[in-house]
């Protein structure tokens, strides 16, 4: 008898549930709002563990790459002196942080060039589940970080936020199929929007759709793609991509495929624009 | 205290897949540590907790790893936690073979069903192929059943000390 009870009243439960998820996610669709409170609280309570988690992974990656730079040498070199073996060692580490300099010089470099106010963050982790394609970042709310913030790299744009901790945030990448982005190609100034592909998510994703490019536009292969400033997210100019490949397509517009100048599975340091100058500028000239 | 060790199994889950995100990218798009938490929630506690596991740590991964709209892993690991909670009420789900089957099962389902409730809801989302689902469901069932057989193990060896 308890376990007819119990079995009901899971159905219910089950029932009640489902009923709360579907409104749950409706909502969202139809608002286009994520469930921010739950999302801010989950976010404040476990990204401090991710972040402690990414330190902790770094760490033994690199000690796990220091040991097999290590055995690599130990095994090219095994006639070799025990004092030559450290030093080749110590040669990898300074590579290691000459490398790990030259990308930070790369990002600062970037970071003067840019009319923005930025701020640099550390990737934490990446691609949880396999229908997005999104990074989270060790930097929030606190450290200046907004919504819909523009995130780039060296070498050209991931992505934007799309939410927010007090420590961390959650970054949409180019590639994700909901991202979007206004651009021009800047031989021709012919204008359009780049987001991730329609398709599998293992496979020939890696370039992103440049849509909306009317048949009769001027574009060819290896133009070089840059934002636009349109779509009020990104600033205008930085850049995007290179064409790949322009198709007839179907319909009004033109098939054009463009690959992607930042790596995005390589990418560890990005900048994540807070206000542009200019919009600073003119919220105190309003004022 | 069961809700205690299925809050922690969840953090836990988050932990590994952060960490698995940041070391091997691809790696974190196949394993599905999350399914693996709904799954021995509903195998050893039934359907309710099964549900309630699954939406939780659905919860979880869709605000940390999801798109901008949340839930769609949330309903599906509910349904999935559910489900495999009433199954271990009418088979016998005992031994690794029986366990990673119903792992591979309860993974395909996930899969299918998030991508059938992303087309409901006209969210945009990338596709699976089925080669990328097969090697989902293979990985989550092959290790699930090795880290369920371990689980109960150091569970049987507790209580018997």
């Amino acid at each position: 008898m308890a376990a007819v009870l119990d079995t009901r009243r899971s159905r219910y439960l089950l029932v009640g549930l489902v009923v709360v998820h579907l409104v749950a996610i409706s909502h969202q669709v139809d608002g286009g709002g994520g469930a921010s409170l739950l999302q801010r609280g989950v976010f404040a309570v476990l990204s401090p563990l991710q972040n402690a988690v990414s330190a902790v992974v770094g760490g033994i990656s690199g000690a796990w790459n220091g040991y097999l730079d290590l055995r690599g040498t130990h095994e090219a070199n095994q006639r070799l002196h025990e004092r030559v073996r450290y030093l080749e060692t110590h040669l990898q580490q300074r590579a290691h942080l000459a490398r790990e300099a030259e990308r930070l010089r790369d990002l600062l470099g970037l970071r003067e060039i840019l009319p923005l106010e930025t701020t640099v963050a550390e990737v934490v982790t990446r691609d949880g589940l396999p229908w997005y394609r999104t990074i989270t970042i060790n930097k929030g709310a606190r450290d200046g970080i907004s919504l819909e913030a523009p995130v780039l790299s060296p070498t050209g744009v991931v992505g934007r936020v799309i939410a927010i901790g007090p420590h961390a945030a959650k970054v949409q990448l180019l590639q994700d199929r909901d991202s979007g982005a206004g651009v021009l190609v800047e031989r021709s100034r012919v204008a359009g929007v780049v987001s991730g592909q329609v398709g599998f998510s293992d496979s020939a994703s890696r370039d992103l759709v440049m849509k909306y490019v009317p048949h009769l536009a001027d574009v060819v292969v290896g133009d070089l793609v840059v934002t636009s400033g349109q779509d009020q997210v990104y600033p205008k100019g930085l850049v995007v991509g290179r064409v790949r490949f322009v198709g007839k397509g179907s319909g009004l517009f033109r098939e054009i495929l463009v690959e992607p100048s930042a790596r995005f599975d390589e990418v560890e340091e990005v900048l994540v624009v807070s206000l542009p100058r200019e919009r600073l500028d003119l919220d105190r000239a309003v004022r | 205290m069961k809700a205690l060790w299925t809050g922690l199994a969840i953090v836990l889950a988050l932990l590994v897949e952060s960490g698995l995100g940041r070391m091997v990218p691809a790696g974190a798009r196949v394993f599905d540590p999350f399914l693996l938490v709904t799954v021995y929630c509903a195998l050893s506690g039934g359907e309710a907790r099964g549900m309630l596991a699954g939406m939780a740590a659905g919860w979880v991964q869709d605000i940390h790893f999801g798109g901008p709209v949340l839930g769609l892993s949330a309903f599906t690991k509910l349904l999935v936690g559910y489900a495999v909670g009433v199954g271990s009420g009418h088979f016998l789900v005992v031994g690794p073979a029986a366990r990673a089957l119903v792992l591979l099962l309860a993974t395909l389902a996930d899969t299918l069903a998030f991508q059938w409730l992303a087309a409901v809801f006209d969210v945009p989302v990338l596709d699976l192929s089925p080669l990328a689902l097969a090697s989902r469901a293979t990985l989550n069932a092959v290790a699930g059943a090795g880290l369920f057989e371990l689980l109960d193990r150091r569970i049987a060896r507790s209580f018997a000390e």
